[in-house]
């Protein structure tokens, strides 16, 4: 097992090396001029090329690309454009707001998926199975944010028992908890339709082993033969589970502006928009960590599941 | 499969023929008729410019379904052929091309997307390019995987024992053995891709306005939800039945080719 989070881990570092200077490279890409943005677009020549060495951007790429490396190893990375102050303190503002909101979805949909995948497997062909077809069907068919919609309709303008969009200044958890369940079903409803499906794949194969086959000869009891299907069936879900939750963090964007919340997802639609390319970046980075350290979690958990894993 | 070719048939005619049959363009403002509700007149109604939302609609799906499926092919070309060239070559051209494509794929996708389209600005040409970049590293891996299975099998070994050069290795006897599961990952990347630009285009990030597509027609319609629903209900109908038809016709292949899984889903 040592050797195998060793392993895991170096392979980790040169992703992480070979993605953050893929960001590097993309925010070279997108196209403003930072020192134009900060002196004003109709600053003279002169200004902006001070502008231009006060922000160190006469150097020559590698040297940037140094000094890159560098901000972003002491948790630099640099001001915004738009708001002259650090993107670190605007991501901490922001990330309440996401995060409650990914930690929702993501547990409503792991609770959901494993649950109607796990009883839809164990009772293939029954009323309840093909209920839950229906269900991912058309949960998968159609954009999440379109959800968003009927929930909104339906919840909010129709039946109003929840509050149309934005958040609530101050109030408690409740109040939070008010605002955030439309948008955290809307997540959920796509990602638990998927984590059903593979769910569901998996108990069926797993019910035909030889040990479910005997547990059921003998005249086991239910609860038995879902105890040997589950043993088997969840060390593979957790790279999906685990997938699903380092993907939220950008499944947020779209949710977010549907309910006009003020998360990261937000933030990041607005930087592209003001070609703040610090914010962009920052979201970049944030969003990049957290589905890499996931993945990463994918496998040490398969591993700690199944000692098969370990050897690849 | 037999629905899903069906539904898809009348997806395909309403986008191709649709414009045609309705008598309202796109794009023309009817300032008499904002907002207004459904009528024999207006299907869906009007947006609050008074331009017809069942006209844009089937315009809108012109634009999305032209995207999705170029980019699907766009995404098929160079994954597979970056798959092959790995599997065929192997050592340290395979090892590099592994490396740059796992990278791509630490990248959730849908950033990966918003990010060139970011960098290459909205519009048509550059939204097919985001989907097709976002898309490859999976069809590299699913290809590579492929490949290399493939290259132990008799035929490939007797063609290159004959004297079959790497091309046509990979072209006439590597590439056909799994060309079925490829077409099923095909059908689903195009659904896949369709929703995605949705969400671009609802972003304001894809397509630019005032060109109709399923996602700025509902991001039109997200503005309005209040006054008049409906507007939502036929971009989202039409192209929940487009992705429905191409996941049905995913299952049919993929049932077609593997008897043992008929009947589960």
């Amino acid at each position: 097992m040592v050797a195998f989070l060793a392993r895991s881990l170096a392979s980790l570092a040169v992703t992480f090396v070979m993605v953050m200077t893929l960001v590097f490279v993309a925010m070279e890409a997108l196209p403003g001029d930072a020192a134009m943005l900060r002196s004003g677009i109709d600053a003279s020549a002169a200004a902006t090329d001070a502008a231009r060495r006060e922000l160190g951007l006469d150097a020559p790429v590698i040297v940037r690309y140094a000094q890159w490396w560098g901000d972003l190893v002491r948790g630099d990375l640099g001001d915004s454009f738009r708001e002259r102050r650090p993107v670190t303190t605007i991501l901490v503002e922001r990330l309440p707001v996401t995060g409650a909101l990914a930690l929702a979805a993501f547990s409503l949909s792991v609770v959901l998926g494993l649950g109607l995948g796990f009883l839809a497997g164990m009772t293939p062909g029954s009323r309840f199975d093909r209920g839950v077809l229906g269900y991912t069907t058309i949960g998968l068919a159609l954009p999440e944010f379109w959800f968003g919609f009927v929930l909104l309709l339906v919840f909010a303008i129709a039946w109003p028992v929840l509050p149309l969009i934005g958040l609530p200044d101050g109030g408690g958890a409740g109040a939070w908890l008010r605002h955030l369940t439309l948008p955290a079903i809307t997540l959920a409803i796509p990602r638990a339709a998927q984590l059903a499906r593979l769910t569901r794949a998996t108990v069926l194969e797993h019910r035909q082993a030889d040990w479910v086959r005997t547990v059921r000869a003998k005249g086991g009891p239910a609860s038995l033969e879902f105890r040997h299907v589950a043993a088997n069936a969840s060390p593979g879900l957790f790279a999906p589970i685990a997938l699903e939750a380092g993907g939220l963090l950008t499944g947020t964007i779209v949710v977010e502006q549907v309910f006009g919340l003020p998360g990261v997802g937000a933030m990041l639609i607005g930087a592209i928009g003001a070609r703040d390319v610090p914010v962009v970046q920052g979201a970049t980075v944030l969003a990049v960590l957290v589905y890499v350290a996931m993945n990463l979690l994918a496998d040490v958990a398969l591993a700690a599941g199944d000692p098969r894993a370990r050897e690849a | 499969m037999q629905w899903g070719l069906a539904l898809a048939t009348l997806v395909l005619f309403f986008t191709i023929v649709g414009p045609w049959l309705v008598p309202h363009d796109p794009l023309e403002p009817d300032y008499r008729a904002l907002y207004a509700a459904p009528s024999f007149m207006h299907l869906l109604g009007t947006d609050g410019l008074g331009r017809d939302v069942f006209a844009r609609t089937l315009a809108g799906g012109r634009v999305s379904l032209v995207i999705a499926l170029t980019a699907t092919c766009v995404t098929a070309l160079l994954g597979t052929l970056a798959g092959l060239v790995a599997a065929q070559l192997g050592g340290r051209w395979d090892a590099a091309l592994v490396r740059i494509f796992d990278a791509l794929l630490a990248f959730p996708g849908f950033l990966l997307v918003l990010l060139v389209v970011a960098a290459l600005g909205g519009g048509t040409v550059q939204t097919i390019l985001a989907l097709g970049v976002a898309g490859t590293p999976l069809y590299f891996r699913l290809v590579r995987g492929f490949a290399r299975t493939a290259r132990d099998l008799d035929h490939v070994q007797a063609a290159r024992a004959i004297g079959a050069g790497p091309l046509r290795t990979s072209l006439r006897h590597v590439l056909p053995t799994f060309l079925g599961p490829l077409t099923v990952q095909l059908a689903t990347t195009a659904a896949g891709f369709l929703l995605v630009e949705a969400s671009l285009s609802y972003l304001g990030l894809g397509v630019s306005l005032p060109t109709p597509t399923w996602g700025n027609v509902l991001q039109d319609a997200r503005a309005l939800l209040m006054r008049q629903p409906w507007a939502a209900l036929g971009p989202g109908l039409a192209l929940g039945m487009s992705t429905l038809s191409l996941q049905l016709i995913a299952d049919g292949i993929r049932d077609a080719l593997d008897p043992k899984r008929n009947g589960t889903w």
